[in-house]
């Protein structure tokens, strides 16, 4: 069988080369790793912010030493002015401040409506976000306060006062990632997309450097021109590889750090195999469509990156220019964010969204389409520097 | 020295593939991604409604949410279920439930709850489906306060709805916009990796042609080597100069991003970062044996860089061991003086940490480039004479 001739023959190049281990192993194992431990907080906690305490008075110290409390807010320092507060925030060295203004404490129980305000650096949109939720609540706690006392004093009690302080609350149920947490929000997604980016590179790669080192020819010869023998051949083999890290890599996330898989482990397994498969059938037809290794490389490294920011991940599709909602449709992850949505946070059947299954597959099968042209470029193109 | 300044630049310009990486890719990228996150903010991100309790107050609080700038509501279900069915289709990214009890409970002065799910594909819908419900929850509790309250004045209804008022500013990014926050920082890795990979891309083919051997007479003088080093430096800051101020200077004002930096100071900036860029590009090339193997090498640690340099993810969450990690790459220490420069408006002395330690970095890393530069001219050497 001329396949399996190529197949033994593509992982003695995978094992031998030190670049495809590398690319199709260690690094996308690495980048599981790395991001895992990086965002192991899961939420950042205890950002670094101050408070520019010019009313001085037990109110605006209680203020402070409450704001303190909260689970995002680390108040690293007191600054005499704004100005010495937002110098301190151009240095990076706070996210945000407090400012608790001359007379607030008086005002407040004069029924005079003092302002307070707070500042936080939206240049850091998470800790920015994150601080301002907590300010703003605390805000919100000091304005009830002021009416809390106020009510108690007339004789009300505690479910009267909060009913009358806040008549409407809201609960938010977060739905499938209930501690907001940015590892399972982000790694989730990450690590398939360098997965990915690797997958393009290395089908190009793989079939890009049998020109540069001008073995084409051999390679046609030991596949007995059959087209499809040494192309499915080398394909193969590559996929046992990748789906083994990326075996590894949903075990890691869904078994060991318990992400959650409503759906159940087996269908992301299932999802990454497809990923893989629709990932290598893109990768090849760059390289056939541009059968020069710079121009291949360059292509899958251009999808493979875009690929992070057009699928939606971090900055929703439906935000974008109607161009690009289209063109997400090109884009293998596109598909495996919204699946991953559908199975792993909502837990339904990948089939539940056929078209975005169907889009997979078609990219899975694009190598039928190349055979003949690859063929060909094979036996006569050669190796462009 | 200017000859062979002179071969590595016609090197350059000759090399398709340096120029895809050092030209091309620096000047599209950057149009492409300000392009992708140009709407800055998300708006109208659809919910349906589950209306329990269906009386005026509780239409109310629909109509009111669904005229926030956050959230619009597409669909009005009749229960859970078919609100599930449209989250499951992906077609609401929220779930906004009225309890039955909502009216009755408001005119008896209880506290009363509405229940609001929120699809965790992104934060942003997060953010956005909480952001609204909240700010109609607290405005109508205002106003219910007021009337509660039953005062005769202005002065007494202002201290009803709130006896301390406060105000929220978001310094440097009025909008709280998503390239405001992102491009800046993608734009200084941008030109780390594309210089990393043109460097590694030509000292690939250098090796592959054996153009190393040509050298053999620098490699056993300081002043030898520094002048070959050296020369390539130049030779590719002839592009990287250019390249850098339209990715620093031209894009952020193409695409009306933050840019509060006066030229002087990034210059000062841009000075240390690009030689500690091509001193490290040099340092890796002991890596790279050919000119492509450089690229699967490369392309992957953008993310993880971008990460690492505290923008996404903030600085004071990084772990102590990928803090030190982080110091090792030029783009750490650029990006945050990019950001305070051209974000925040800082001075060059509020950067003085990032500075000094890109200085570090160009001078360590250009002294290991002398030494891999002799590695490869004795290497060279020796296997042209097997």
């Amino acid at each position: 069988m001329p396949i399996l001739t190529i197949f033994g023959r593509e992982m003695r190049r995978i094992l031998r080369q030190p670049v495809y281990l590398f690319a199709m192993v260690v690094a996308p194992l690495f980048c599981c790793l790395f991001f895992t431990t990086l965002m192991g907080e899961g939420l950042p906690e205890k950002l670094p912010a101050g408070v520019v305490d010019e009313d001085a008075t037990a109110t605006s110290r209680n203020v402070r030493k409450n704001l303190d409390a909260f689970q995002m807010v680390n108040i690293t320092r007191n600054y005499a002015n704004v100005t010495e507060a937002r110098q301190a925030m151009q240095r990076g060295e706070i996210y945000g401040f407090y400012l608790l203004p001359r007379g607030m404490e008086n005002e407040a129980n004069r029924q005079r409506i003092p302002t307070v305000s707070f500042y936080t650096n939206s240049s850091f949109l998470v800790a920015g976000s994150l601080l301002y939720r907590d300010m703003r609540t605390m805000s919100e706690l000091a304005s009830g306060a002021a009416t809390r006392s106020v009510l108690y004093a007339k004789g009300a009690t505690e479910r009267q006062a909060m009913a009358y302080l806040q008549p409407i609350v809201v609960d938010m149920h977060p739905l499938g990632n209930a501690q907001l947490n940015y590892n399972v929000y982000l790694t989730n997604l990450l690590v398939p997309g360098v997965l990915g980016l690797f997958v393009f590179m290395m089908t190009v790669y793989s079939f890009g450097t049998e020109l540069k080192f001008g073995t084409g020819r051999q390679l046609m010869r030991r596949a007995e021109g059959s087209a499809m023998a040494a192309v499915y051949g080398k394909l193969f083999a590559q996929f046992g590889v990748f789906v083994l890290t990326g075996t590894v890599v949903v075990l890691w996330l869904y078994g060991v750090l318990h992400f959650p898989h409503a759906g159940g482990m087996l269908r992301l397994w299932g999802l990454m195999v497809l990923f893989v498969l629709a990932c290598q059938g893109l990768g090849l037809t760059f390289f056939t469509l541009l059968p020069t290794l710079r121009l291949g490389l360059s292509t899958a490294s251009l999808w493979g990156v875009i690929s992070f920011s057009i699928c939606g991940m971090s900055f929703p599709v439906m935000a974008m220019h109607p161009t690009l909602q289209g063109l997400a449709w090109l884009f293998p992850l596109r598909h495996y964010y919204v699946l991953y949505v559908a199975t792993a946070l909502h837990g339904f059947p990948l089939l539940s969204l056929p078209w975005n299954v169907a889009v997979l597959f078609v990219f899975a099968l694009l190598p039928l389409l190349c055979l003949r042209r690859l063929a060909g470029v094979m036996q006569h193109g050669r190796y462009e520097p | 020295m200017f000859r062979l300044f002179l071969l590595h630049l016609r090197n350059i310009l000759g090399d398709q593939a340096i120029l895809i990486f050092c030209l091309l890719v620096p000047l599209g990228y950057p149009l492409l991604y300000s392009f992708i996150y140009t709407g800055e903010v998300v708006r109208e991100v659809p919910v349906a409604v589950v209306d329990d309790c269906r009386s005026a107050e509780s239409r109310d609080f629909v109509r009111r949410v669904d005229a926030t700038a956050d959230v619009v509501v597409t669909a009005y279900c009749a229960d859970m279920a078919e609100a599930e069915e449209l989250v499951r289709k992906q077609l609401v990214c929220g779930i906004v439930a009225i309890p039955k009890k909502f009216s009755h409970q408001l005119a008896r002065g209880e506290q009363v709850a509405v229940e609001v799910y929120a699809d965790m594909a992104g934060m942003l819908y997060y953010k956005a489906v909480m952001t609204g419900c909240t700010n109609v929850s607290l405005a109508m509790g205002a106003e219910m306060k007021v009337q509660r309250a039953g005062g005769t004045t202005k002065q007494q209804d202002d201290v009803a709805k709130a006896p301390i008022v406060y105000e929220e500013v978001s310094l440097f990014n009025p909008q709280v916009g998503f390239a405001a926050f992102l491009i800046p920082a993608v734009l200084m890795l941008i030109i780390q990796q594309t210089f990393i990979l043109g460097v590694g891309i030509g000292v690939g083919t250098a090796r592959e042609r054996g153009l190393y051997r040509r050298y053999t007479p620098l490699a056993n003088s300081f002043t030898g080597l520094f002048g070959s080093v050296a020369a390539r430096c130049m030779a590719f800051l002839v592009l990287y100069i250019p390249v850098s101020v339209y990715v620093t200077g031209i894009v952020p004002y193409f695409f009306d991003l933050p840019q509060l930096v006066r030229p002087l100071d990034l210059a000062v900036l841009l000075a240390p970062f690009l030689l500690a860029c091509f001193g490290f590009a040099n340092c890796l090339g002991v890596f790279v044996r050919h000119r492509e193997y450089v690229i699967p090498l490369i392309v992957f640690t953008s993310v993880p860089m971008l990460f690492i340099s505290g923008i996404s993810w903030p600085g004071s969450a990084v772990p102590e061991v990928w803090k030190w990690v982080s110091r090792l790459f030029p783009s750490t220490f650029g990006v945050q003086g990019f950001i305070a420069l051209n974000n925040m408006g800082a001075s060059l002395s509020d950067i003085r940490p990032q500075l000094l330690a890109l200085s570090a970095q160009a001078i360590v890393y250009f002294l290991c480039a002398m030494g891999v530069e002799r590695w490869l001219i004795v290497r060279s050497k020796r296997s042209a004479h097997d």
